[in-house]
Protein backbone atom coordinates (compact mmCIF):
# COMPACT_ATOMS: atom_id res chain seq x y z
CA UNK A 1 0.00 0.00 0.00
CA UNK A 2 2.77 2.39 0.96
CA UNK A 3 4.60 1.70 -2.27
CA UNK A 4 1.40 2.29 -4.23
CA UNK A 5 0.99 5.68 -2.61
CA UNK A 6 4.56 6.63 -3.49
CA UNK A 7 4.11 5.54 -7.10
CA UNK A 8 0.85 7.46 -7.40
CA UNK A 9 2.42 10.54 -5.87
CA UNK A 10 5.28 10.34 -8.36
CA UNK A 11 2.91 9.99 -11.30
CA UNK A 12 0.79 12.91 -10.16
CA UNK A 13 3.81 15.12 -9.57
CA UNK A 14 4.97 14.41 -13.12
CA UNK A 15 1.55 15.30 -14.42
CA UNK A 16 1.25 18.61 -12.65
CA UNK A 17 4.83 19.76 -12.31
CA UNK A 18 5.13 21.05 -15.85
CA UNK A 19 5.31 24.80 -15.60
CA UNK A 20 7.20 27.11 -17.90
CA UNK A 21 7.96 30.72 -17.23
CA UNK A 22 7.80 32.96 -20.29
CA UNK A 23 8.61 36.54 -21.15
CA UNK A 24 6.33 38.62 -23.36
CA UNK A 25 4.93 36.93 -26.43
CA UNK A 26 6.31 39.55 -28.83
CA UNK A 27 9.90 38.94 -27.67
CA UNK A 28 9.36 35.18 -27.76
CA UNK A 29 8.00 35.28 -31.30
CA UNK A 30 10.73 37.62 -32.55
CA UNK A 31 13.41 35.44 -30.97
CA UNK A 32 11.97 32.30 -32.58
CA UNK A 33 11.53 34.08 -35.90
CA UNK A 34 8.13 32.47 -36.47
CA UNK A 35 4.59 33.24 -35.44
CA UNK A 36 2.82 29.93 -34.87
CA UNK A 37 -0.85 30.32 -35.79
CA UNK A 38 -3.58 27.85 -34.98
CA UNK A 39 -5.93 27.65 -37.95
CA UNK A 40 -8.58 25.20 -39.10
CA UNK A 41 -8.03 22.98 -42.11
CA UNK A 42 -11.56 21.95 -42.97
CA UNK A 43 -13.56 25.16 -42.91
CA UNK A 44 -14.05 26.34 -46.46
CA UNK A 45 -13.19 30.02 -47.08
CA UNK A 46 -11.61 30.47 -43.62
CA UNK A 47 -8.98 27.78 -43.26
CA UNK A 48 -8.85 24.88 -45.69
CA UNK A 49 -6.49 22.92 -47.89
CA UNK A 50 -6.45 24.13 -51.47
CA UNK A 51 -7.22 21.21 -53.75
CA UNK A 52 -4.58 22.18 -56.31
CA UNK A 53 -1.64 23.54 -54.33
CA UNK A 54 -2.26 21.33 -51.27
CA UNK A 55 -1.56 24.33 -49.08
CA UNK A 56 -3.50 25.82 -46.21
CA UNK A 57 -5.34 28.87 -47.47
CA UNK A 58 -8.28 30.99 -46.42
CA UNK A 59 -9.31 34.24 -44.76
CA UNK A 60 -7.96 33.25 -41.33
CA UNK A 61 -4.69 32.10 -42.88
CA UNK A 62 -4.23 35.42 -44.67
CA UNK A 63 -4.95 37.38 -41.49
CA UNK A 64 -2.18 35.40 -39.78
CA UNK A 65 0.22 36.07 -42.64
CA UNK A 66 -0.50 39.80 -42.45
CA UNK A 67 0.11 39.95 -38.70
CA UNK A 68 3.30 37.90 -38.99
CA UNK A 69 4.50 40.30 -41.69
CA UNK A 70 3.87 43.23 -39.36
CA UNK A 71 5.96 41.49 -36.68
CA UNK A 72 8.68 40.86 -39.26
CA UNK A 73 8.63 37.08 -38.75
CA UNK A 74 7.60 34.09 -40.81
CA UNK A 75 4.12 32.63 -40.28
CA UNK A 76 3.83 28.96 -39.37
CA UNK A 77 0.51 27.12 -39.27
CA UNK A 78 -0.73 24.43 -36.96
CA UNK A 79 -4.08 22.79 -37.54
CA UNK A 80 -6.51 23.08 -34.62
CA UNK A 81 -10.09 21.94 -34.06
CA UNK A 82 -12.93 23.54 -32.16
CA UNK A 83 -12.20 21.22 -29.28
CA UNK A 84 -8.45 21.56 -28.86
CA UNK A 85 -7.78 25.14 -29.94
CA UNK A 86 -8.09 26.76 -26.50
CA UNK A 87 -5.94 24.16 -24.69
CA UNK A 88 -3.32 24.47 -27.44
CA UNK A 89 -3.11 28.22 -26.96
CA UNK A 90 -3.02 27.86 -23.18
CA UNK A 91 -0.21 25.31 -23.40
CA UNK A 92 1.73 27.56 -25.77
CA UNK A 93 1.68 25.13 -28.71
CA UNK A 94 0.42 28.04 -30.80
CA UNK A 95 1.02 31.78 -30.36
CA UNK A 96 -2.28 32.95 -31.79
CA UNK A 97 -5.59 31.46 -32.89
CA UNK A 98 -7.38 32.44 -36.08
CA UNK A 99 -9.83 29.58 -36.11
CA UNK A 100 -13.36 30.88 -36.70
CA UNK A 101 -13.63 31.36 -32.96
CA UNK A 102 -16.50 33.30 -31.43
CA UNK A 103 -15.52 35.73 -28.71
CA UNK A 104 -17.32 34.74 -25.52
CA UNK A 105 -16.82 35.93 -21.98
CA UNK A 106 -16.66 32.35 -20.73
CA UNK A 107 -13.68 31.82 -23.02
CA UNK A 108 -12.01 34.93 -21.61
CA UNK A 109 -11.27 32.99 -18.45
CA UNK A 110 -8.56 31.03 -20.22
CA UNK A 111 -7.40 33.20 -23.09
CA UNK A 112 -7.71 36.77 -24.33
CA UNK A 113 -9.26 37.98 -27.56
CA UNK A 114 -8.48 40.64 -30.09
CA UNK A 115 -11.18 42.99 -31.33
CA UNK A 116 -13.85 41.39 -33.51
CA UNK A 117 -12.31 40.76 -36.92
CA UNK A 118 -15.30 39.08 -38.54
CA UNK A 119 -18.99 39.32 -37.80
CA UNK A 120 -21.09 36.31 -38.54
CA UNK A 121 -24.40 34.80 -37.51
CA UNK A 122 -25.74 31.31 -37.07
CA UNK A 123 -28.09 29.85 -39.69
CA UNK A 124 -29.28 26.49 -40.97
CA UNK A 125 -28.07 24.50 -43.95
CA UNK A 126 -30.86 22.25 -45.23
CA UNK A 127 -31.86 20.27 -48.28
CA UNK A 128 -33.74 22.45 -50.74
CA UNK A 129 -37.47 21.77 -50.51
CA UNK A 130 -37.11 19.69 -47.35
CA UNK A 131 -39.71 21.73 -45.50
CA UNK A 132 -37.38 23.23 -42.92
CA UNK A 133 -37.23 27.00 -43.01
CA UNK A 134 -36.37 28.05 -39.48
CA UNK A 135 -35.31 26.75 -36.10
CA UNK A 136 -39.00 26.32 -35.22
CA UNK A 137 -39.33 23.55 -37.82
CA UNK A 138 -36.61 21.53 -36.11
CA UNK A 139 -38.76 20.24 -33.24
CA UNK A 140 -38.15 16.50 -32.81
CA UNK A 141 -35.75 16.49 -35.74
CA UNK A 142 -32.07 15.72 -35.73
CA UNK A 143 -29.65 18.61 -36.20
CA UNK A 144 -25.92 18.29 -36.80
CA UNK A 145 -23.38 20.61 -35.16
CA UNK A 146 -19.76 20.45 -34.11
CA UNK A 147 -18.62 19.59 -30.62
CA UNK A 148 -17.63 22.53 -28.49
CA UNK A 149 -18.97 25.18 -30.86
CA UNK A 150 -21.19 28.05 -29.83
CA UNK A 151 -23.74 26.97 -32.43
CA UNK A 152 -24.26 23.75 -30.50
CA UNK A 153 -25.20 25.66 -27.40
CA UNK A 154 -27.33 28.20 -29.25
CA UNK A 155 -29.45 25.71 -31.14
CA UNK A 156 -30.27 23.94 -27.88
CA UNK A 157 -31.50 27.28 -26.56
CA UNK A 158 -33.32 28.34 -29.72
CA UNK A 159 -35.05 24.99 -30.18
CA UNK A 160 -34.94 22.86 -27.00
CA UNK A 161 -36.87 20.10 -28.75
CA UNK A 162 -34.26 19.61 -31.47
CA UNK A 163 -32.23 16.40 -31.26
CA UNK A 164 -28.69 17.66 -31.44
CA UNK A 165 -25.94 15.37 -32.75
CA UNK A 166 -22.42 16.72 -32.39
CA UNK A 167 -19.62 15.72 -34.73
CA UNK A 168 -15.91 16.38 -34.76
CA UNK A 169 -15.75 18.53 -37.87
CA UNK A 170 -18.13 20.33 -40.24
CA UNK A 171 -17.62 18.13 -43.32
CA UNK A 172 -18.71 15.16 -41.23
CA UNK A 173 -21.90 16.97 -40.22
CA UNK A 174 -22.52 17.85 -43.88
CA UNK A 175 -21.98 14.20 -44.84
CA UNK A 176 -24.60 13.20 -42.27
CA UNK A 177 -26.97 15.76 -43.79
CA UNK A 178 -26.37 14.34 -47.26
CA UNK A 179 -27.16 10.85 -45.99
CA UNK A 180 -30.27 12.03 -44.19
CA UNK A 181 -28.91 11.22 -40.74
CA UNK A 182 -29.62 14.81 -39.72
CA UNK A 183 -32.18 17.16 -41.21
CA UNK A 184 -30.09 20.31 -40.89
CA UNK A 185 -26.59 21.51 -40.10
CA UNK A 186 -26.36 24.65 -38.04
CA UNK A 187 -23.43 26.98 -37.57
CA UNK A 188 -22.13 30.37 -38.72
CA UNK A 189 -23.41 31.27 -42.16
CA UNK A 190 -19.88 31.86 -43.48
CA UNK A 191 -18.95 28.27 -42.71
CA UNK A 192 -22.25 27.00 -44.12
CA UNK A 193 -21.60 28.89 -47.38
CA UNK A 194 -18.24 27.13 -47.56
CA UNK A 195 -19.84 23.73 -46.99
CA UNK A 196 -22.47 24.39 -49.59
CA UNK A 197 -19.84 25.45 -52.13
CA UNK A 198 -17.85 22.29 -51.46
CA UNK A 199 -20.64 20.04 -52.75
CA UNK A 200 -20.76 18.92 -56.37
CA UNK A 201 -24.28 20.29 -56.70
CA UNK A 202 -24.46 23.39 -54.49
CA UNK A 203 -27.91 24.25 -55.78
CA UNK A 204 -29.35 21.24 -53.91
CA UNK A 205 -28.77 22.96 -50.57
CA UNK A 206 -30.21 26.07 -48.98
CA UNK A 207 -29.06 28.33 -46.18
CA UNK A 208 -32.21 29.36 -44.34
CA UNK A 209 -33.52 30.99 -41.19
CA UNK A 210 -33.03 34.15 -39.23
CA UNK A 211 -29.76 34.62 -37.40
CA UNK A 212 -30.12 32.26 -34.42
CA UNK A 213 -27.31 34.11 -32.70
CA UNK A 214 -24.63 36.57 -33.75
CA UNK A 215 -21.11 35.27 -33.75
CA UNK A 216 -18.37 37.86 -33.42
CA UNK A 217 -15.08 36.21 -34.34
CA UNK A 218 -11.97 37.21 -32.41
CA UNK A 219 -8.35 36.21 -32.69
CA UNK A 220 -7.30 34.19 -29.66
CA UNK A 221 -4.19 35.45 -27.89
CA UNK A 222 -2.52 34.23 -24.67
CA UNK A 223 -4.01 35.43 -21.42
CA UNK A 224 -2.42 38.34 -19.53
CA UNK A 225 -0.12 39.56 -22.29
CA UNK A 226 -1.48 42.98 -23.09
CA UNK A 227 1.53 44.03 -25.20
CA UNK A 228 0.85 41.23 -27.67
CA UNK A 229 -2.90 41.79 -27.70
CA UNK A 230 -2.43 45.52 -28.27
CA UNK A 231 -0.12 44.73 -31.16
CA UNK A 232 -2.67 42.39 -32.75
CA UNK A 233 -5.47 44.95 -32.34
CA UNK A 234 -3.33 47.68 -33.82
CA UNK A 235 -2.39 45.46 -36.75
CA UNK A 236 -6.06 44.75 -37.47
CA UNK A 237 -6.83 48.48 -37.35
CA UNK A 238 -3.97 49.22 -39.72
CA UNK A 239 -5.16 46.49 -42.08
CA UNK A 240 -8.60 48.08 -42.15
CA UNK A 241 -7.23 51.58 -42.72
CA UNK A 242 -4.92 50.66 -45.59
CA UNK A 243 -7.58 48.53 -47.27
CA UNK A 244 -5.89 45.14 -46.86
CA UNK A 245 -8.78 43.87 -44.80
CA UNK A 246 -11.40 44.82 -47.37
CA UNK A 247 -9.34 43.20 -50.11
CA UNK A 248 -9.01 39.96 -48.17
CA UNK A 249 -12.71 39.92 -47.38
CA UNK A 250 -13.65 40.35 -51.04
CA UNK A 251 -11.07 37.75 -52.08
CA UNK A 252 -12.46 35.00 -49.89
CA UNK A 253 -16.13 35.76 -49.29
CA UNK A 254 -16.72 36.83 -52.87
CA UNK A 255 -18.86 39.83 -51.90
CA UNK A 256 -18.19 43.30 -50.53
CA UNK A 257 -18.38 43.97 -46.82
CA UNK A 258 -21.94 44.26 -45.49
CA UNK A 259 -23.06 47.89 -45.45
CA UNK A 260 -22.43 49.67 -42.20
CA UNK A 261 -20.21 47.08 -40.60
CA UNK A 262 -16.74 48.11 -39.57
CA UNK A 263 -14.28 46.54 -37.22
CA UNK A 264 -13.78 48.45 -34.01
CA UNK A 265 -11.51 51.34 -34.98
CA UNK A 266 -9.52 53.14 -32.33
CA UNK A 267 -7.73 56.45 -32.97
CA UNK A 268 -4.01 55.91 -33.49
CA UNK B 1 1.93 27.45 -17.92
CA UNK B 2 -0.25 28.45 -15.03
CA UNK B 3 -3.38 26.52 -14.29
CA UNK B 4 -5.76 26.78 -11.37
CA UNK B 5 -7.78 23.68 -10.60
CA UNK B 6 -11.48 24.14 -10.02
CA UNK B 7 -12.58 20.78 -8.72
CA UNK B 8 -15.79 22.13 -7.20
CA UNK B 9 -17.07 23.13 -10.64
CA UNK B 10 -16.51 19.60 -11.89
CA UNK B 11 -18.73 18.04 -9.24
CA UNK B 12 -21.75 20.31 -9.45
CA UNK B 13 -24.31 21.47 -11.94
CA UNK B 14 -23.92 20.83 -15.65
CA UNK B 15 -20.47 19.15 -15.70
CA UNK B 16 -21.51 16.61 -13.08
CA UNK B 17 -24.74 15.89 -14.94
CA UNK B 18 -22.94 15.48 -18.27
CA UNK B 19 -20.29 13.27 -16.76
CA UNK B 20 -22.96 11.07 -15.22
CA UNK B 21 -24.80 10.82 -18.57
CA UNK B 22 -21.56 9.88 -20.25
CA UNK B 23 -20.76 7.29 -17.61
CA UNK B 24 -24.18 5.66 -18.03
CA UNK B 25 -23.88 5.65 -21.84
CA UNK B 26 -20.41 4.12 -21.65
CA UNK B 27 -21.72 1.36 -19.40
CA UNK B 28 -24.70 0.73 -21.71
CA UNK B 29 -22.72 0.56 -24.91
CA UNK B 30 -19.98 -1.57 -23.31
CA UNK B 31 -22.42 -3.97 -21.71
CA UNK B 32 -24.50 -4.55 -24.85
CA UNK B 33 -21.43 -4.84 -27.07
CA UNK B 34 -19.73 -7.22 -24.62
CA UNK B 35 -22.65 -9.65 -24.46
CA UNK B 36 -23.20 -9.56 -28.23
CA UNK B 37 -19.53 -9.92 -29.07
CA UNK B 38 -19.18 -12.93 -26.73
CA UNK B 39 -22.06 -14.71 -28.47
CA UNK B 40 -20.91 -13.69 -31.93
CA UNK B 41 -17.32 -14.66 -31.10
CA UNK B 42 -18.38 -18.15 -30.04
CA UNK B 43 -20.42 -18.59 -33.22
CA UNK B 44 -17.55 -17.43 -35.43
CA UNK B 45 -15.15 -19.69 -33.61
CA UNK B 46 -17.36 -22.79 -33.89
CA UNK B 47 -17.81 -22.00 -37.58
CA UNK B 48 -14.05 -22.14 -37.93
CA UNK B 49 -14.03 -25.55 -36.23
CA UNK B 50 -16.69 -27.18 -38.40
CA UNK B 51 -15.52 -29.76 -40.93
CA UNK B 52 -17.49 -27.82 -43.59
CA UNK B 53 -14.94 -25.85 -45.67
CA UNK B 54 -16.97 -22.80 -46.87
CA UNK B 55 -17.97 -22.02 -43.27
CA UNK B 56 -14.30 -22.17 -42.29
CA UNK B 57 -13.37 -19.73 -45.04
CA UNK B 58 -16.17 -17.38 -44.09
CA UNK B 59 -15.05 -17.38 -40.49
CA UNK B 60 -11.40 -16.91 -41.44
CA UNK B 61 -12.26 -13.97 -43.70
CA UNK B 62 -14.38 -12.41 -40.94
CA UNK B 63 -11.70 -12.62 -38.26
CA UNK B 64 -8.87 -11.47 -40.48
CA UNK B 65 -10.84 -8.57 -41.93
CA UNK B 66 -12.15 -7.16 -38.66
CA UNK B 67 -9.02 -7.91 -36.65
CA UNK B 68 -6.71 -6.16 -39.08
CA UNK B 69 -8.51 -2.87 -39.66
CA UNK B 70 -8.53 0.02 -37.19
CA UNK B 71 -11.63 0.34 -35.07
CA UNK B 72 -11.97 4.02 -35.92
CA UNK B 73 -12.18 3.19 -39.63
CA UNK B 74 -14.76 0.52 -38.86
CA UNK B 75 -16.88 2.95 -36.87
CA UNK B 76 -16.93 5.37 -39.78
CA UNK B 77 -17.59 2.46 -42.11
CA UNK B 78 -20.66 1.32 -40.22
CA UNK B 79 -21.90 4.85 -39.77
CA UNK B 80 -21.33 6.37 -43.21
CA UNK B 81 -20.61 3.64 -45.72
CA UNK B 82 -23.42 1.37 -44.55
CA UNK B 83 -25.70 4.00 -46.07
CA UNK B 84 -24.98 2.57 -49.51
CA UNK B 85 -25.65 -1.05 -48.56
CA UNK B 86 -28.76 -0.92 -46.39
CA UNK B 87 -32.14 -0.66 -48.19
CA UNK B 88 -33.51 2.88 -48.31
CA UNK B 89 -36.59 2.18 -46.18
CA UNK B 90 -34.55 0.77 -43.29
CA UNK B 91 -32.10 3.62 -43.69
CA UNK B 92 -34.82 6.23 -43.36
CA UNK B 93 -36.27 4.54 -40.32
CA UNK B 94 -32.85 4.26 -38.70
CA UNK B 95 -31.91 7.86 -39.48
CA UNK B 96 -35.07 9.26 -37.92
CA UNK B 97 -34.84 6.97 -34.91
CA UNK B 98 -34.43 8.91 -31.69
CA UNK B 99 -36.04 6.84 -28.98
CA UNK B 100 -35.52 6.95 -25.27
CA UNK B 101 -35.72 3.40 -23.94
CA UNK B 102 -37.98 2.29 -22.28
CA UNK B 103 -40.16 5.39 -22.70
CA UNK B 104 -42.66 6.82 -20.23
CA UNK B 105 -44.30 4.22 -17.97
CA UNK B 106 -46.03 4.10 -14.61
CA UNK B 107 -45.29 1.70 -11.80
CA UNK B 108 -46.43 1.62 -8.16
CA UNK B 109 -48.54 4.70 -8.84
CA UNK B 110 -45.52 6.71 -9.99
CA UNK B 111 -45.08 8.19 -13.43
CA UNK B 112 -41.58 7.62 -14.77
CA UNK B 113 -40.05 9.59 -17.63
CA UNK B 114 -38.17 6.46 -18.61
CA UNK B 115 -35.29 8.20 -20.36
CA UNK B 116 -32.68 5.59 -19.58
CA UNK B 117 -31.10 4.72 -22.85
CA UNK B 118 -31.04 6.77 -26.03
CA UNK B 119 -31.49 4.60 -29.11
CA UNK B 120 -30.50 6.34 -32.33
CA UNK B 121 -28.52 5.46 -35.42
CA UNK B 122 -25.30 6.72 -33.81
CA UNK B 123 -25.67 4.50 -30.76
CA UNK B 124 -26.65 1.46 -32.81
CA UNK B 125 -23.88 1.71 -35.41
CA UNK B 126 -21.35 2.41 -32.66
CA UNK B 127 -22.44 -0.71 -30.81
CA UNK B 128 -22.33 -2.79 -33.99
CA UNK B 129 -18.81 -1.62 -34.79
CA UNK B 130 -17.58 -2.40 -31.27
CA UNK B 131 -19.32 -5.78 -31.28
CA UNK B 132 -17.96 -6.91 -34.63
CA UNK B 133 -14.44 -5.70 -33.90
CA UNK B 134 -14.23 -7.33 -30.48
CA UNK B 135 -15.92 -10.56 -31.58
CA UNK B 136 -13.10 -11.19 -34.07
CA UNK B 137 -10.57 -11.10 -31.23
CA UNK B 138 -12.77 -13.17 -28.94
CA UNK B 139 -13.21 -15.82 -31.62
CA UNK B 140 -9.47 -16.16 -31.99
CA UNK B 141 -8.97 -16.44 -28.26
CA UNK B 142 -11.63 -19.08 -27.81
CA UNK B 143 -10.09 -20.98 -30.69
CA UNK B 144 -6.77 -20.94 -28.86
CA UNK B 145 -8.61 -22.26 -25.81
CA UNK B 146 -10.20 -25.05 -27.83
CA UNK B 147 -6.82 -26.07 -29.20
CA UNK B 148 -5.61 -26.55 -25.65
CA UNK B 149 -8.27 -29.26 -25.10
CA UNK B 150 -6.95 -32.60 -26.35
CA UNK B 151 -8.50 -33.44 -29.69
CA UNK B 152 -9.47 -36.95 -28.63
CA UNK B 153 -12.11 -35.50 -26.28
CA UNK B 154 -14.16 -34.43 -29.28
CA UNK B 155 -13.60 -37.79 -30.88
CA UNK B 156 -14.68 -39.48 -27.67
CA UNK B 157 -17.81 -37.35 -27.51
CA UNK B 158 -18.67 -38.33 -31.07
CA UNK B 159 -18.06 -41.97 -30.11
CA UNK B 160 -20.60 -41.84 -27.27
CA UNK B 161 -23.20 -40.56 -29.70
CA UNK B 162 -23.14 -36.74 -29.34
CA UNK B 163 -23.47 -34.72 -32.51
CA UNK B 164 -20.75 -32.26 -33.54
CA UNK B 165 -22.52 -29.27 -32.00
CA UNK B 166 -23.47 -31.24 -28.88
CA UNK B 167 -19.86 -32.29 -28.48
CA UNK B 168 -18.85 -28.62 -28.48
CA UNK B 169 -21.74 -27.57 -26.27
CA UNK B 170 -21.27 -30.19 -23.53
CA UNK B 171 -17.63 -31.23 -23.70
CA UNK B 172 -15.28 -28.80 -25.39
CA UNK B 173 -16.69 -25.28 -24.77
CA UNK B 174 -17.22 -25.68 -20.99
CA UNK B 175 -13.55 -26.47 -20.60
CA UNK B 176 -12.21 -24.12 -23.27
CA UNK B 177 -14.17 -21.09 -22.01
CA UNK B 178 -12.73 -21.58 -18.51
CA UNK B 179 -9.22 -21.59 -19.88
CA UNK B 180 -9.72 -18.43 -21.90
CA UNK B 181 -11.20 -16.39 -19.07
CA UNK B 182 -7.98 -14.39 -18.41
CA UNK B 183 -7.51 -13.31 -22.04
CA UNK B 184 -11.24 -12.60 -22.30
CA UNK B 185 -10.94 -10.21 -19.35
CA UNK B 186 -8.42 -8.17 -21.27
CA UNK B 187 -10.75 -8.18 -24.29
CA UNK B 188 -13.59 -6.91 -22.10
CA UNK B 189 -11.35 -4.15 -20.75
CA UNK B 190 -10.24 -3.25 -24.26
CA UNK B 191 -13.85 -3.03 -25.31
CA UNK B 192 -14.75 -0.66 -22.49
CA UNK B 193 -11.85 1.60 -23.37
CA UNK B 194 -12.49 1.32 -27.12
CA UNK B 195 -16.05 2.50 -26.58
CA UNK B 196 -14.57 5.99 -26.19
CA UNK B 197 -13.93 6.04 -29.96
CA UNK B 198 -17.68 6.16 -30.57
CA UNK B 199 -17.52 9.86 -29.72
CA UNK B 200 -16.49 10.60 -33.32
CA UNK B 201 -19.98 9.80 -34.60
CA UNK B 202 -21.68 11.75 -31.86
CA UNK B 203 -22.45 9.06 -29.28
CA UNK B 204 -22.61 10.89 -25.96
CA UNK B 205 -20.33 8.60 -23.99
CA UNK B 206 -17.81 9.61 -21.36
CA UNK B 207 -14.99 10.97 -23.54
CA UNK B 208 -17.54 12.91 -25.57
CA UNK B 209 -18.86 14.50 -22.41
CA UNK B 210 -15.36 15.20 -21.12
CA UNK B 211 -14.54 17.13 -24.29
CA UNK B 212 -17.87 18.95 -23.99
CA UNK B 213 -17.05 19.97 -20.43
CA UNK B 214 -13.62 21.04 -21.62
CA UNK B 215 -15.01 23.37 -24.24
CA UNK B 216 -18.02 24.73 -22.39
CA UNK B 217 -16.66 25.09 -18.88
CA UNK B 218 -12.95 25.49 -19.59
CA UNK B 219 -11.88 22.89 -17.05
CA UNK B 220 -10.06 20.40 -19.29
CA UNK B 221 -7.68 18.90 -16.75
CA UNK B 222 -10.43 18.28 -14.23
CA UNK B 223 -12.73 16.73 -16.84
CA UNK B 224 -10.11 14.39 -18.26
CA UNK B 225 -8.76 13.43 -14.83
CA UNK B 226 -12.24 12.43 -13.75
CA UNK B 227 -12.83 10.51 -16.99
CA UNK B 228 -9.50 8.74 -16.54
CA UNK B 229 -10.33 7.77 -12.98
CA UNK B 230 -13.78 6.51 -13.94
CA UNK B 231 -12.39 4.38 -16.79
CA UNK B 232 -9.81 2.99 -14.42
CA UNK B 233 -12.43 2.25 -11.79
CA UNK B 234 -14.74 0.47 -14.26
CA UNK B 235 -11.86 -1.61 -15.60
CA UNK B 236 -10.51 -2.53 -12.18
CA UNK B 237 -14.00 -3.40 -10.99
CA UNK B 238 -14.68 -5.63 -13.98
CA UNK B 239 -11.40 -7.50 -13.71
CA UNK B 240 -11.84 -7.82 -9.94
CA UNK B 241 -15.31 -9.35 -10.37
CA UNK B 242 -14.20 -11.84 -12.98
CA UNK B 243 -11.12 -12.82 -10.98
CA UNK B 244 -13.28 -13.39 -7.93
CA UNK B 245 -15.70 -15.47 -9.98
CA UNK B 246 -12.75 -17.38 -11.31
CA UNK B 247 -11.37 -18.13 -7.88
CA UNK B 248 -14.58 -19.28 -6.24
CA UNK B 249 -16.56 -20.96 -8.96
CA UNK B 250 -14.09 -22.25 -11.46
CA UNK B 251 -13.82 -26.01 -11.57
CA UNK B 252 -10.17 -26.84 -11.91
CA UNK B 253 -9.34 -28.41 -15.24
CA UNK B 254 -6.96 -31.30 -14.79
CA UNK B 255 -5.75 -33.83 -17.21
Amino acid sequence: MKRLVIVLALVLSFMFAASVASAGKIEDVKKAGVLVCGVKDSVNLFGFVDAETKELVGFDVDICKAIAAKLGVKPEFKVVTSKNRIPMLVQGSVDMLAATMTHKFSRDEQIDFSITYFMDGQKLLVKKGGGINSAADLANKKVGTVKGSTSEKNIKKAQPKAQVISYDEYPQAFMALKQGKVKAVTTDSGILAGLKASDDNPEKWDIVGEFIASEPYGLGVPSNDSAFRDFVNKSLNEMWLDGTYQKLFKKWMGYDLPEGWTIELWPM
Amino acid sequence: MEYTFHWARMFSGEPAQWMWDGFVTTLQISFIALICSMLLGIIICVMRMTPFKPLQWLSLAYTEFFRNTPLLVQIFFWYNASHFVIPASINEWMNDLYYWFPGPFSMFGHEFVGEWMLLNVEFITGTIALTVYTSAFIAEEIRAGIFSIPKNQLEASRAVGLSFLQGYRFVILPQALRIVIPPLISQALNLIKNSSLCMVIGVGEMMFQATQIESYHAIPFEAFSVALLIYMTISLFVSFCITMYNKHFMIQVRY
